[in-house]
């Protein structure tokens, strides 16, 4: 499924939490979803050769207390293996949140995914939300 | 040393810009050139088997066929024995030694193509070993630079908020409000629900003369007045 498929078909969901996604292919290829129980923290969705890849960019390095980053990145260390179906990186000076999926996967499961992926977002947040400025 | 190593360079070295190469552009060709050559080397390698593979089951027929002749020769030459004729017995047991030698030979040859077969069959699994290998090395370099892409125009608005402080607390008490209105339009459409089916339960009830008091109009005050006037 292309990504331009995959929006036109989340555009037209509803799950049965009553999510709904509002998704935009940008010009540079990302597709940006915005799912309504996390309207704050977009999801950005890429695909490579073998896998399509779900982003929140979380916050900045610069946005955490500067004494505080190392006790930030111990606590993520710690409580990755706890999130669903997400794991938590840093990609440049960002602090992301993400999942990959193999690309024939079927669009139920990127929709709960994706729906997981929103909820992950708000729980590690408020986490971690102590250590941010 | 694989790929991952030169990914954790380039990254600390802060090439995080979409654009900027994840990794020596030399070492991403490499991976790609070996892919083909193992590619260009199976194509060859198969076509060459072909040939071999051929050859091989020819010759195996032309043993099987020698075999055979030995085989009959070899019941005549008893015959020829049995019926006293030791010189045509002879005669078969030369010809018999002369197809075997040529069998024999045959053998050696077939073991050799069969050998060879068997290196060149190796050769293209270790070639798709390569490719795979190479071709998961190349799917890293591509996911970092889709990851980059991905989160470089998040780190942009990122930059454009510094400015704001508590960014992150305020989106999250955004969402949490959401989250709480949600709830409360949740809840509210239960107490609708519950209340739609109470009166529905009440209408049932009376329908069925049970609870409230049935007896209603004229007739009913009739009958109370009635009461009262003959105490």
């Amino acid at each position: 499924m292309s990504l331009n498929e995959l929006a036109f078909k989340l555009n037209a969901h509803l799950t049965a939490e009553d999510t709904r996604f509002d998704a935009v292919l940008a010009e540079s290829g990302v597709l940006e979803v915005i799912c309504s129980n996390n309207e704050e923290f977009p999801i950005n969705i890429v695909k490579t050769d073998t896998q399509l890849l779900a982003i929140t960019p979380l916050f900045n390095v610069n946005e955490v207390k500067p004494d505080k980053v190392n006790e930030l990145n111990e606590e993520l260390l710690l409580i990755s293996p706890a999130i669903p179906l997400s794991s938590i990186g840093r990609q440049g000076d960002s602090y992301i949140l993400f999942g990959a999926m193999a690309l024939d996967t079927l669009f139920e499961n990127i929709v709960h995914e994706l729906e997981v992926q929103a909820e992950n977002t708000v729980d590690v947040l408020q986490v971690i939300e102590p250590l941010l400025l | 040393m694989g790929i991952l190593k030169n990914i954790l360079t380039a990254v600390r070295g802060g090439a995080s810009e979409v654009g900027e190469s994840i990794v020596d552009a030399n070492a991403v060709r490499i991976l790609g050139q070996e892919i083909r050559d193992a590619e260009d080397a199976i194509g060859k390698a198969k076509q060459s088997l072909t040939g071999l593979k051929a050859s091989e089951i020819k010759l195996k027929r032309e043993i099987n066929s020698l075999e055979s002749d030995i085989g009959s020769y070899e019941s005549k030459a008893v015959q020829a024995l049995e019926a006293g004729n030791e010189a045509l017995a002879v005669e078969v047991a030369e010809r018999i030694a002369e197809i075997e030698s040529e069998a024999a030979e045959k053998g050696a040859e077939h073991s050799a193509l069969s050998a060879q077969v068997n290196k060149i069959n190796s050769m293209i699994r270790q070639r798709e070993k390569t490719i795979q290998k190479n071709g998961r090395e190349l799917e890293k370099i591509k996911t970092v630079e889709q990851l980059q892409k991905a989160t470089s125009s998040m780190s942009t608005n990122f930059a454009a908020t510094n400015a704001s402080e508590h960014r992150v607390s305020k989106a999250l008490e955004r969402v949490k409000k959401k989250q709480a209105n949600w709830e409360d339009r949740m809840e509210a459409g239960e107490w609708m629900e519950g209340e739609a089916s109470g009166d529905d339960l009440e209408r049932k009830l009376k329908d069925a003369g049970i609870g409230a008091n049935t007896s209603s109009g004229a007739s009913s005050v009739l009958e109370r007045l009635k009461k009262k006037s003959g105490q």
